[in-house]
């Protein structure tokens, strides 16, 4: 009995010492780490669910029309020419708005419409998100807050649009933008450079319950 | 020749001071300002390579914030564009200290009412004789619940005979900079929480910090949470403040540069810059002279005192010794001290190897789980004390075991001579062995004990450098083993123990049900955690084991009888261990971090802690009480029912619109680690309580952190 007992005392020593390493940690939205899921209907009532859209490259777009660091990048067409360009090379593109109701920024499926009509703005799927529950979730602090995720669902890029955060247009020729040179990195199998930067802009208009 | 030169230069600055064609961020000119902008220089005569500051002013209309150079969360700072005569410099913007500026659960550093950026400009030498034109273009971007940017252009001409003074203005703006006097820093992170140490340059400059309201405002972006709550200790000389870190890892910040802020005694906003250093812990060394006034790296483990090392090692020890008396330990050493008194003098060294192997297999068994446990902190896993009994298949193994030995103590089935004749064995040659091993089993055993009673020493070990943590852990192993090595050592303290005799078997068969006792907690615990039908499969396992055990004894003896009976008895005992070890392996039911909030408490007054309920519970006005607990902590639960799950507590809190926030800890949880770490805590139990907002100054009290021990008049007192 006594040998029985060694054995069984070494296994549960094991396990007992062993046991930490099943033990793991689990962040929000970490570089990296996978992209926390959502699942969400865009204004033209089209379900959309991040982990449905594994082996495609996602951008993550916060918006709000009125703010105008996103005017910014509407105004002189920066943002609708990436869009069109990462669309084209098969990227989703999400444009998110967390504007809660009664703020700045908040809009219906035929407002959000109407607004894309006019800026020309071409995401692949535009979400209203005025609970702030996919906002919160990415704890997404600015418009524009930008986050690319690669095809295995792997947060890749969070941050700025690009390298200037001044309210100035004219800084959208210059500046290096990060979100672009994510996409054509992973587009290329190589690493991104420069993988997280603060994002700059408004604050994300969430509602204070 | 000059008058050309001159002509030529102030009609280039007239083109520039000609409003640009409206850009499209411009405001147009008839929409009121938000910002109203002044740009001052101290004086307008100035000479060949003389400084000349200059102030530009802010006033933001009621309710609107500007940025500082490090915005926070959101925003931008202001920018200035020179247009300066031909050989003048101008030098960065001289920012003044700014406050934080919380909106909608993002946190910005910032301005309100009115600030004052200086700037220098240096004339060069030899100057132009005659007046000069100074031009500059300045956008701020202003927020409210919206954000606005603004460009203004401004200018002002020197050395054209005019007389302005400004002095007053820049003097005043000069004392509203951080000071830059040699106040010293040093950082460390410990699971995502950055500690950093701040060491005014005169120990009586601590006399005049409202200790609350210190905060760290970095210069660069990502190197704190902005909004995440600081928790400030002081230690001596100097203050502690620790506060989740931000998106960007530290390895690649190295020297923080950062302004200390605080209230002084007269509510004055007050600023230091400084440069926070890494402290490298000190690996493989000799401890860094750890009582000494200066230590950079004193962690607390309560809310307000750090302990020191010699204190965390005396109730290391003395915790150690009380483990002796915990139900899973007890039984297993007072039968092996008892057996002792059967020894001779003469048996002396026989008794003395004894306890020494004792202590070794337990300081052995104490280091390895040390070292594993800082090794995968090391490795960045949010665990803290306690984590072995996060996990059910260690819990359901240990109560196993528990059980086993109250079955063998019951005498269900007998070891020959492993724990009661201690005193033949030690005649034998391997006595040490077996005296090593029980050295083994008496950690095993003590481990579910660790966690809710020692959280204090470990706590405090795990915050520490690799060489001091081991210490504690190796203070605690040796007061465990200290009632037994002392008896091994010191023959006369034995003849103190009761004579062998019969009452030892009834006494050993008492001792079993204690083990059975915390092996049905344990048991409890495991069904918390794995839900379900772990009960029935956890107790069917356990009788699979008890039958096993019993059925072992009593084989018959013929040759093939014996086979085939040993064969269906190894049968059931696989199968038995498997029922229940199935249950832990299935996959923990793990919180999903998406779903949304659901905030209609589950459990009577209490909501289910997130740091986002939080965080949006605090950005309210009502005061919030916040709970962590473990199904595996007895003192937690203990303290529920005396003092919290009790009508009065309850009625107290509906009364003064308390809210209840409840973070359970059993299963491993990151997000209750963080907030443990960001009180010091590696364990728990843990209860804050954050005071309600002032309505007269629209602030909050700091919270206050509850003993470790709760009556319902403690609780009571700091509600009220």
């Amino acid at each position: 009995m006594k040998r029985l007992l060694k054995p069984v005392m070494t296994i549960l020593a094991i396990a007992f010492l062993a046991a930490p390493a099943l033990v793991h940690a689990n962040e929000g939205p970490v570089v990296g780490q996978p992209a926390p899921d959502f699942a969400a209907t865009d204004i033209k009532g089209t379900p959309v669910k991040l982990s449905d859209l594994k082996d495609k490259i996602v951008v993550l777009e916060w918006n709000n029309p009125e703010c105008p660091f996103v005017i910014k990048h509407y105004d002189t067409k920066n943002m609708q020419g990436l869009q069109e360009e990462a669309t084209g090379k098969g990227v989703v593109w999400i444009s998110i708005n967390s504007s809660a109701a009664g703020q700045q920024g908040n809009l219906t499926a035929e407002t959000a419409q109407a607004t894309l009509e006019k800026n020309g703005g071409k995401p692949s799927h535009y979400v209203l998100d005025a609970s702030g529950e996919i906002g919160r979730l990415y704890q997404a602090k600015t418009t524009p807050h930008m986050f690319v995720i690669n095809k295995d669902g792997v947060l890749a890029y969070a941050g700025a649009i690009d390298s200037d955060p001044s309210p100035r247009h004219e800084g959208v020729k210059t500046a290096r933008n990060h979100v672009r040179s994510a996409i054509d990195a992973l587009i290329a199998g190589q690493p991104v450079e420069t993988a997280t930067t603060q994002p700059y802009g408004c604050n994300v208009k969430y509602g204070t319950n | 020749m000059r008058r050309t030169r001159f002509l030529l230069h102030t009609l280039y600055i007239a083109t520039l001071l000609i409003p640009a064609p409206a850009q499209a961020q411009t405001p147009a000119s008839e929409e009121p300002r938000h910002a109203q902008i002044r740009v001052l220089p101290e004086r307008n005569t100035l000479a060949a390579g003389e400084i000349l500051t200059i102030a530009i002013e802010q006033t933001l209309e009621d309710g609107w914030h500007s940025y500082w150079i490090n915005a926070g969360d959101s925003g931008t700072p202001p920018e200035i564009f020179w247009t300066l005569p031909a050989g003048f410099v101008a030098s960065e913007i001289n920012w003044p200290t700014p406050h934080k500026i919380l909106y909608s659960g993002l946190l910005n550093y910032g301005y309100e009412d009115t600030a004052i950026l200086l700037q220098r400009i240096q004339a060069p030498d030899p100057l132009p004789t005659g007046p000069l034109t100074l031009a500059a273009e300045f956008t701020i971007l202003v927020c409210k619940d919206i954000c606005i940017p603004e460009t203004s252009r401004h200018s002002f001409t020197l050395n054209d005979g005019t007389v302005i003074n400004h002095t007053t203005l820049i003097t005043d703006a000069r004392s509203k900079m951080p000071r830059t006097e040699g106040w010293s820093g040093t950082y460390s992170e410990e699971n995502g929480v950055l500690i950093a140490t701040v060491t005014p340059q005169n120990p009586s400059d601590m006399q005049n910090i409202q200790i609350d309201t210190a905060a760290l405002i970095p210069y660069e972006w990502g190197v704190v949470d902005n909004p995440a709550t600081v928790t400030i200790t002081t230690d001596k000389d100097s203050l502690i403040l620790r506060q989740k870190r931000g998106d960007r890892a530290l390895t690649e910040i190295k020297d923080i540069r950062t302004l200390l802020t605080y209230n002084d005694k007269d509510n004055i906003l007050q600023g230091v810059e400084l440069t926070l250093t890494a402290t490298i812990p000190a690996a493989g060394t000799a401890a860094p002279s750890f009582a000494s006034d200066n230590s950079p790296l004193t962690a607390a483990p309560g809310p307000s005192q750090p302990l020191s090392l010699l204190t965390a090692l005396l109730f290391a020890v003395l915790g150690g010794l009380i483990l002796n008396l915990m139900p899973c330990v007890f039984p297993v050493l007072s039968l092996k001290a008892i057996s002792l008194s059967k020894m001779s003098d003469k048996e002396q060294t026989y008794a003395a190897v004894s306890g020494l192997a004792y202590t070794a297999g337990i300081i052995l068994s104490f280091s390895l789980i040390a070292a594993i446990l800082m090794a995968l902190k090391a490795g960045g896993a949010q665990i803290g004390w306690g984590f072995q009994l996060q996990n059910p298949m260690v819990v359901y193994a240990l109560a196993l075991l528990l059980f086993v030995i109250g079955l063998n103590l019951s005498g269900v089935f007998l070891l020959q001579g492993s724990f009661t004749n201690a005193g033949q064995k030690l005649a034998q040659q391997n006595g040490w062995r077996g005296a090593f091993f029980t050295g083994v089993l008496a950690t095993l055993v003590a481990t579910p004990c660790t966690a809710p009673f020692m959280g204090v020493a470990m706590g405090f070990a795990l915050t520490q450098p690799a060489v001091q943590g081991m210490t504690i852990f190796l203070a605690l192993g040796l007061g465990l083993a200290l009632p037994y090595l002392l008896l091994t050592l010191i023959p006369p303290l034995r003849k103190l123990l009761p004579r062998p005799g019969a009452w030892m078997e009834t006494f050993k068969q008492f001792l079993a049900f204690p083990m059975y006792a915390s092996a049905a907690w344990l048991v409890w615990v495991f069904a918390q955690q794995a839900g379900g039908m772990s009960i029935l499969a956890a107790l069917t396992g356990m009788i699979a084991v008890a039958f096993t055990l019993w059925a072992w004894g009593h084989r018959p003896q013929h040759k093939l009888a014996r086979f085939l009976v040993s064969s269906l008895i190894l049968l059931i005992f696989i199968a038995g261990l498997a029922t229940g070890f199935a249950e832990a392996l299935k996959p923990l039911p793990m919180k999903a971090p998406a779903t949304v909030a659901s905030h209609i408490p589950a459990d009577g007054i209490w909501e289910s802690f997130s740091q986002n309920r939080l965080d949006e519970l605090l950005q309210g006005d009502e005061a919030v009480f916040v709970d962590m607990t473990a199904a595996w902590c007895i003192t937690c639960k203990v303290n529920e029912r005396v003092a919290l799950d009790i009508p009065e507590t309850r009625m107290l809190f509906a009364e003064k619109g308390v809210r209840a926030l409840k973070g359970d800890w059993t299963n491993q949880n990151p997000e209750i680690t963080k907030f443990l770490d960001s009180h010091g805590r590696k364990g728990v139990p843990l209860y804050v309580y954050y005071g309600p907002r002032d309505p007269d100054s629209g602030l909050r009290p700091a919270p206050v952190v509850l003993p470790q021990i709760l009556t319902p008049a403690l609780v009571a007192a700091t509600i009220r």
